[in-house]
Protein backbone atom coordinates (compact mmCIF):
# COMPACT_ATOMS: atom_id res chain seq x y z
CA UNK A 1 0.00 0.00 0.00
CA UNK A 2 2.92 2.52 -1.07
CA UNK A 3 4.44 2.48 2.36
CA UNK A 4 1.10 3.26 3.99
CA UNK A 5 0.67 1.50 7.07
CA UNK A 6 -2.87 1.30 9.37
CA UNK A 7 -3.01 2.59 12.66
CA UNK A 8 -5.29 1.01 15.64
CA UNK A 9 -6.46 4.21 17.16
CA UNK A 10 -9.71 3.48 18.85
CA UNK A 11 -9.84 7.21 20.72
CA UNK A 12 -12.88 9.14 21.34
CA UNK A 13 -13.10 12.03 18.26
CA UNK A 14 -12.94 14.06 21.84
CA UNK A 15 -10.35 12.57 23.37
CA UNK A 16 -8.13 15.66 22.34
CA UNK A 17 -10.32 17.99 24.33
CA UNK A 18 -11.29 15.07 27.09
CA UNK A 19 -7.37 15.63 27.65
CA UNK A 20 -7.27 19.50 27.92
CA UNK A 21 -10.30 19.73 30.05
CA UNK A 22 -8.47 17.49 32.39
CA UNK A 23 -5.38 19.48 32.63
CA UNK A 24 -7.61 22.20 33.48
CA UNK A 25 -9.36 20.94 35.85
CA UNK A 26 -6.38 19.80 37.79
CA UNK A 27 -5.04 23.40 37.42
CA UNK A 28 -7.72 24.71 39.19
CA UNK A 29 -7.82 22.27 41.85
CA UNK A 30 -4.12 23.87 42.71
CA UNK A 31 -5.41 27.21 42.44
CA UNK A 32 -8.46 26.30 44.48
CA UNK A 33 -11.12 27.36 42.03
CA UNK A 34 -14.22 26.13 41.59
CA UNK A 35 -15.40 26.06 37.99
CA UNK A 36 -19.44 25.27 37.16
CA UNK A 37 -20.25 24.53 33.49
CA UNK A 38 -24.04 25.64 33.51
CA UNK A 39 -25.61 24.48 30.88
CA UNK A 40 -29.41 24.68 29.33
CA UNK A 41 -31.72 25.48 26.30
CA UNK A 42 -32.17 28.87 25.45
CA UNK A 43 -35.01 30.91 28.32
CA UNK A 44 -35.16 28.31 30.54
CA UNK A 45 -33.58 30.84 32.90
CA UNK A 46 -29.75 30.50 33.27
CA UNK A 47 -29.18 34.47 33.65
CA UNK A 48 -32.05 34.93 36.06
CA UNK A 49 -30.86 31.78 38.36
CA UNK A 50 -27.14 32.98 38.42
CA UNK A 51 -28.05 36.34 39.67
CA UNK A 52 -30.82 35.16 42.42
CA UNK A 53 -27.51 33.07 43.24
CA UNK A 54 -25.40 35.78 43.42
CA UNK A 55 -27.44 37.24 45.59
CA UNK A 56 -28.38 34.38 47.77
CA UNK A 57 -24.85 34.07 48.49
CA UNK A 58 -24.14 37.58 49.85
CA UNK A 59 -20.43 37.57 49.58
CA UNK A 60 -20.13 34.43 51.27
CA UNK A 61 -18.30 33.21 48.60
CA UNK A 62 -16.20 35.44 45.48
CA UNK A 63 -17.67 34.96 41.97
CA UNK A 64 -16.56 35.02 38.31
CA UNK A 65 -19.27 34.65 35.70
CA UNK A 66 -18.26 34.02 32.09
CA UNK A 67 -21.36 34.65 30.09
CA UNK A 68 -20.80 32.50 26.86
CA UNK A 69 -23.26 33.50 23.95
CA UNK A 70 -23.32 33.48 20.14
CA UNK A 71 -23.43 37.47 20.42
CA UNK A 72 -24.71 40.43 22.49
CA UNK A 73 -23.32 41.37 25.85
CA UNK A 74 -27.35 41.37 27.43
CA UNK A 75 -26.28 38.97 30.02
CA UNK A 76 -23.20 40.15 31.24
CA UNK A 77 -24.55 43.59 32.11
CA UNK A 78 -27.40 41.79 34.06
CA UNK A 79 -25.17 39.61 35.66
CA UNK A 80 -22.96 42.65 36.40
CA UNK A 81 -25.42 44.64 37.93
CA UNK A 82 -25.52 42.02 40.85
CA UNK A 83 -22.18 42.19 41.88
CA UNK A 84 -20.10 39.94 40.28
CA UNK A 85 -17.38 40.29 38.26
CA UNK A 86 -18.44 39.33 34.70
CA UNK A 87 -16.62 38.83 31.18
CA UNK A 88 -18.45 38.22 28.10
CA UNK A 89 -17.29 35.43 25.60
CA UNK A 90 -18.51 35.72 21.94
CA UNK A 91 -18.42 32.00 20.57
CA UNK A 92 -18.05 33.28 16.98
CA UNK A 93 -21.30 31.33 16.48
CA UNK A 94 -20.05 28.09 17.46
CA UNK A 95 -22.53 26.43 20.08
CA UNK A 96 -20.76 24.76 22.91
CA UNK A 97 -17.08 25.27 23.99
CA UNK A 98 -14.70 23.20 24.81
CA UNK A 99 -11.76 23.32 27.46
CA UNK A 100 -9.35 25.56 25.27
CA UNK A 101 -11.99 28.62 24.96
CA UNK A 102 -12.87 27.95 28.52
CA UNK A 103 -9.20 28.21 29.83
CA UNK A 104 -9.03 31.89 27.45
CA UNK A 105 -12.23 32.94 29.07
CA UNK A 106 -10.75 32.39 32.61
CA UNK A 107 -7.48 34.29 31.96
CA UNK A 108 -9.69 36.82 30.61
CA UNK A 109 -12.05 36.82 33.61
CA UNK A 110 -8.65 36.83 35.95
CA UNK A 111 -9.17 34.07 38.77
CA UNK A 112 -7.36 35.29 41.58
CA UNK A 113 -9.52 36.61 43.32
CA UNK A 114 -12.33 34.15 42.44
CA UNK A 115 -13.74 31.21 44.42
CA UNK A 116 -16.62 30.20 42.20
CA UNK A 117 -16.52 30.34 38.44
CA UNK A 118 -19.03 30.37 36.55
CA UNK A 119 -19.50 29.69 32.63
CA UNK A 120 -22.88 30.08 31.80
CA UNK A 121 -22.98 27.90 28.35
CA UNK A 122 -24.51 28.67 24.93
CA UNK A 123 -28.01 27.60 25.14
CA UNK A 124 -27.97 24.60 23.68
CA UNK A 125 -28.61 21.14 25.16
CA UNK A 126 -26.56 19.13 22.41
CA UNK A 127 -23.60 20.54 21.84
CA UNK A 128 -21.99 22.07 25.40
CA UNK A 129 -22.90 18.44 26.60
CA UNK A 130 -20.26 16.63 24.27
CA UNK A 131 -17.51 19.10 25.09
CA UNK A 132 -15.76 18.66 28.81
CA UNK A 133 -15.39 22.25 29.60
CA UNK A 134 -12.94 21.36 32.22
CA UNK A 135 -15.66 22.82 35.11
CA UNK A 136 -15.65 20.35 38.45
CA UNK A 137 -19.20 19.51 38.26
CA UNK A 138 -21.77 20.61 35.56
CA UNK A 139 -25.18 21.84 36.35
CA UNK A 140 -28.11 22.30 33.98
CA UNK A 141 -31.44 23.99 34.20
CA UNK A 142 -34.43 22.22 32.82
CA UNK A 143 -37.80 25.14 33.01
CA UNK A 144 -41.16 23.86 33.65
CA UNK A 145 -42.56 24.66 30.37
CA UNK A 146 -40.22 22.67 28.75
CA UNK A 147 -41.78 19.48 29.81
CA UNK A 148 -41.51 16.55 31.65
CA UNK A 149 -39.85 14.62 28.72
CA UNK A 150 -37.02 16.50 27.85
CA UNK A 151 -34.82 14.12 29.54
CA UNK A 152 -35.98 11.44 27.24
CA UNK A 153 -35.32 13.60 23.74
CA UNK A 154 -31.87 15.21 25.09
CA UNK A 155 -30.66 12.14 27.05
CA UNK A 156 -26.64 13.00 26.62
CA UNK A 157 -26.79 16.08 28.56
CA UNK A 158 -28.81 14.75 31.70
CA UNK A 159 -26.00 11.79 31.65
CA UNK A 160 -23.72 14.17 32.02
CA UNK A 161 -25.09 16.50 34.60
CA UNK A 162 -24.21 16.42 38.68
CA UNK A 163 -26.71 18.04 39.45
CA UNK A 164 -30.43 19.44 37.69
CA UNK A 165 -32.04 22.38 38.31
CA UNK A 166 -36.12 22.31 37.85
CA UNK A 167 -37.00 26.39 37.24
CA UNK A 168 -39.86 28.25 37.09
CA UNK A 169 -42.41 25.88 39.70
CA UNK A 170 -44.25 29.08 39.85
CA UNK A 171 -45.89 28.46 36.54
CA UNK A 172 -46.29 24.20 37.64
CA UNK A 173 -50.23 24.95 37.54
CA UNK A 174 -50.54 26.34 34.34
CA UNK A 175 -48.92 23.22 32.41
CA UNK A 176 -48.92 19.44 31.99
CA UNK A 177 -45.46 18.49 33.77
CA UNK A 178 -45.72 15.88 36.56
CA UNK A 179 -42.58 16.61 39.00
CA UNK A 180 -41.83 12.68 39.34
CA UNK A 181 -42.24 11.61 36.16
CA UNK A 182 -39.42 13.92 34.94
CA UNK A 183 -37.21 12.94 37.89
CA UNK A 184 -37.76 9.18 36.89
CA UNK A 185 -37.00 10.36 33.47
CA UNK A 186 -33.81 12.02 34.60
CA UNK A 187 -32.58 9.08 37.21
CA UNK A 188 -33.06 6.72 33.71
CA UNK A 189 -30.60 8.43 31.89
CA UNK A 190 -28.49 9.51 35.26
CA UNK A 191 -28.93 7.90 38.72
CA UNK A 192 -26.52 10.05 40.21
CA UNK A 193 -28.00 13.13 39.36
CA UNK A 194 -29.32 15.17 41.76
CA UNK A 195 -32.56 17.13 41.61
CA UNK A 196 -33.63 20.43 43.04
CA UNK A 197 -36.85 22.25 41.94
CA UNK A 198 -36.25 25.90 42.13
CA UNK A 199 -38.05 29.11 41.13
CA UNK A 200 -34.94 31.99 39.95
CA UNK A 201 -38.82 34.06 40.52
CA UNK A 202 -40.03 33.77 43.54
CA UNK A 203 -36.79 32.30 45.05
CA UNK A 204 -38.11 28.49 45.87
CA UNK A 205 -35.48 26.05 46.39
CA UNK A 206 -32.91 28.67 45.59
CA UNK A 207 -31.74 27.71 49.38
CA UNK A 208 -31.43 24.44 48.75
CA UNK A 209 -28.96 24.80 45.36
CA UNK A 210 -27.06 27.26 47.07
CA UNK A 211 -26.17 24.59 50.15
CA UNK A 212 -25.12 22.12 47.20
CA UNK A 213 -23.12 24.96 45.67
CA UNK A 214 -21.53 25.63 48.93
CA UNK A 215 -20.40 22.33 49.90
CA UNK A 216 -19.19 21.17 46.67
CA UNK A 217 -17.19 24.18 46.35
CA UNK A 218 -15.77 23.35 50.17
CA UNK A 219 -14.95 20.11 49.04
CA UNK A 220 -12.60 20.77 46.32
CA UNK A 221 -11.27 23.66 48.07
CA UNK A 222 -9.78 20.69 50.28
CA UNK A 223 -6.48 19.56 49.48
CA UNK B 1 -23.56 23.46 13.41
CA UNK B 2 -23.09 20.49 15.87
CA UNK B 3 -21.49 17.85 13.40
CA UNK B 4 -18.84 21.01 12.39
CA UNK B 5 -17.89 21.44 16.31
CA UNK B 6 -17.32 17.52 16.39
CA UNK B 7 -15.39 17.71 13.65
CA UNK B 8 -13.14 20.28 14.51
CA UNK B 9 -12.71 18.08 17.71
CA UNK B 10 -11.79 15.28 15.38
CA UNK B 11 -9.00 17.36 13.61
CA UNK B 12 -7.31 18.11 17.19
CA UNK B 13 -7.61 14.78 18.17
CA UNK B 14 -6.02 13.66 14.74
CA UNK B 15 -3.23 16.42 15.13
CA UNK B 16 -1.97 14.82 18.57
CA UNK B 17 -1.90 11.30 17.28
CA UNK B 18 -0.17 12.61 14.43
CA UNK B 19 2.30 14.40 16.54
CA UNK B 20 2.88 11.58 18.98
CA UNK B 21 3.44 8.79 16.34
CA UNK B 22 5.67 11.28 14.06
CA UNK B 23 4.02 10.73 11.26
CA UNK B 24 4.22 12.85 7.64
CA UNK B 25 1.14 12.02 5.94
CA UNK B 26 -2.95 10.78 6.93
CA UNK B 27 -4.30 9.17 3.52
CA UNK B 28 -7.33 8.53 5.23
CA UNK B 29 -9.63 7.90 8.85
CA UNK B 30 -11.78 5.26 9.27
CA UNK B 31 -14.60 6.82 12.16
CA UNK B 32 -17.07 4.96 13.51
CA UNK B 33 -20.60 6.64 14.68
CA UNK B 34 -22.86 5.03 16.86
CA UNK B 35 -26.70 5.36 16.12
CA UNK B 36 -27.13 6.73 19.57
CA UNK B 37 -24.44 8.90 19.42
CA UNK B 38 -26.72 11.76 18.17
CA UNK B 39 -24.49 12.47 15.71
CA UNK B 40 -25.89 12.39 12.20
CA UNK B 41 -23.18 10.46 9.44
CA UNK B 42 -24.47 12.34 6.44
CA UNK B 43 -23.89 15.66 8.06
CA UNK B 44 -20.60 14.81 9.10
CA UNK B 45 -19.55 13.83 5.52
CA UNK B 46 -21.11 17.26 4.84
CA UNK B 47 -19.40 19.08 6.95
CA UNK B 48 -16.04 17.48 6.55
CA UNK B 49 -14.42 19.24 3.72
CA UNK B 50 -15.29 22.45 5.55
CA UNK B 51 -13.71 21.11 9.10
CA UNK B 52 -10.52 19.98 7.28
CA UNK B 53 -10.01 23.18 4.93
CA UNK B 54 -6.58 24.35 5.24
CA UNK B 55 -5.48 21.83 7.94
CA UNK B 56 -3.09 18.92 7.49
CA UNK B 57 -6.20 16.79 6.71
CA UNK B 58 -7.25 18.61 3.71
CA UNK B 59 -6.31 15.88 1.85
CA UNK B 60 -6.89 12.99 4.42
CA UNK B 61 -10.19 11.01 2.77
CA UNK B 62 -12.68 9.86 5.64
CA UNK B 63 -14.70 6.31 6.22
CA UNK B 64 -17.38 6.48 8.44
CA UNK B 65 -19.00 3.21 9.61
CA UNK B 66 -22.05 3.64 11.49
CA UNK B 67 -22.03 1.19 15.04
CA UNK B 68 -25.56 0.05 15.71
CA UNK B 69 -27.05 1.47 18.47
CA UNK B 70 -27.80 -1.30 20.89
CA UNK B 71 -29.62 -1.89 24.50
CA UNK B 72 -30.56 -3.91 26.60
CA UNK B 73 -34.05 -3.22 28.59
CA UNK B 74 -33.36 -2.70 32.54
CA UNK B 75 -37.48 -3.89 33.24
CA UNK B 76 -36.98 -7.25 30.94
CA UNK B 77 -34.05 -7.58 29.73
CA UNK B 78 -34.25 -7.78 26.16
CA UNK B 79 -31.26 -6.90 24.23
CA UNK B 80 -32.34 -4.95 20.66
CA UNK B 81 -31.49 -1.99 18.19
CA UNK B 82 -32.82 0.64 20.04
CA UNK B 83 -32.73 2.97 16.81
CA UNK B 84 -34.53 0.93 14.80
CA UNK B 85 -37.07 1.28 17.57
CA UNK B 86 -37.59 4.68 18.70
CA UNK B 87 -35.84 3.54 22.23
CA UNK B 88 -39.06 1.94 23.12
CA UNK B 89 -38.28 -2.15 24.48
CA UNK B 90 -39.78 -4.67 22.29
CA UNK B 91 -41.13 -6.85 24.42
CA UNK B 92 -42.14 -4.89 27.19
CA UNK B 93 -42.45 -1.03 26.03
CA UNK B 94 -39.85 0.18 28.53
CA UNK B 95 -37.55 3.35 28.20
CA UNK B 96 -35.14 2.72 30.83
CA UNK B 97 -32.28 0.93 29.08
CA UNK B 98 -28.79 0.56 29.09
CA UNK B 99 -26.75 1.38 26.49
CA UNK B 100 -24.38 -1.41 25.09
CA UNK B 101 -23.04 -0.17 22.24
CA UNK B 102 -23.17 2.71 19.78
CA UNK B 103 -23.35 5.61 22.39
CA UNK B 104 -20.11 7.37 20.76
CA UNK B 105 -17.89 8.97 17.99
CA UNK B 106 -14.43 6.86 17.35
CA UNK B 107 -11.51 7.20 15.73
CA UNK B 108 -10.59 3.17 14.95
CA UNK B 109 -7.90 3.79 12.37
CA UNK B 110 -5.82 5.93 10.72
CA UNK B 111 -4.18 5.36 7.21
CA UNK B 112 -0.34 6.43 7.50
CA UNK B 113 2.83 7.17 6.79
Amino acid sequence: MNGFKVLQVKQSVFADNDRRAEELRQELKKQRVFLLNLMSSPGAGKTTLLSRTIEALDGKLKVGVMEADIDSDVDARTIESFGAKVIQLHTGGMCHLDADMTRQGLEALGTGDVELAVLENVGNLVCPAEFDTGAVKNAMILSVPEGDDKPLKYPLIFSVCDVVLINKTDVLPYFDFDMEKCAANIRMRNPKAKIIPVCARTGEGIDAWVGWLCDEVTKWKKP
Amino acid sequence: MHELGVLNALVHTVEGIVREEGLTEVEKIVIEVGELSGIVPRYIEQCYPAAVYKTFMEKTALELVVVPGIVKCRECGRVFNAAANDLYCLDCGGQNLEILEGNDMIVKEIVCR
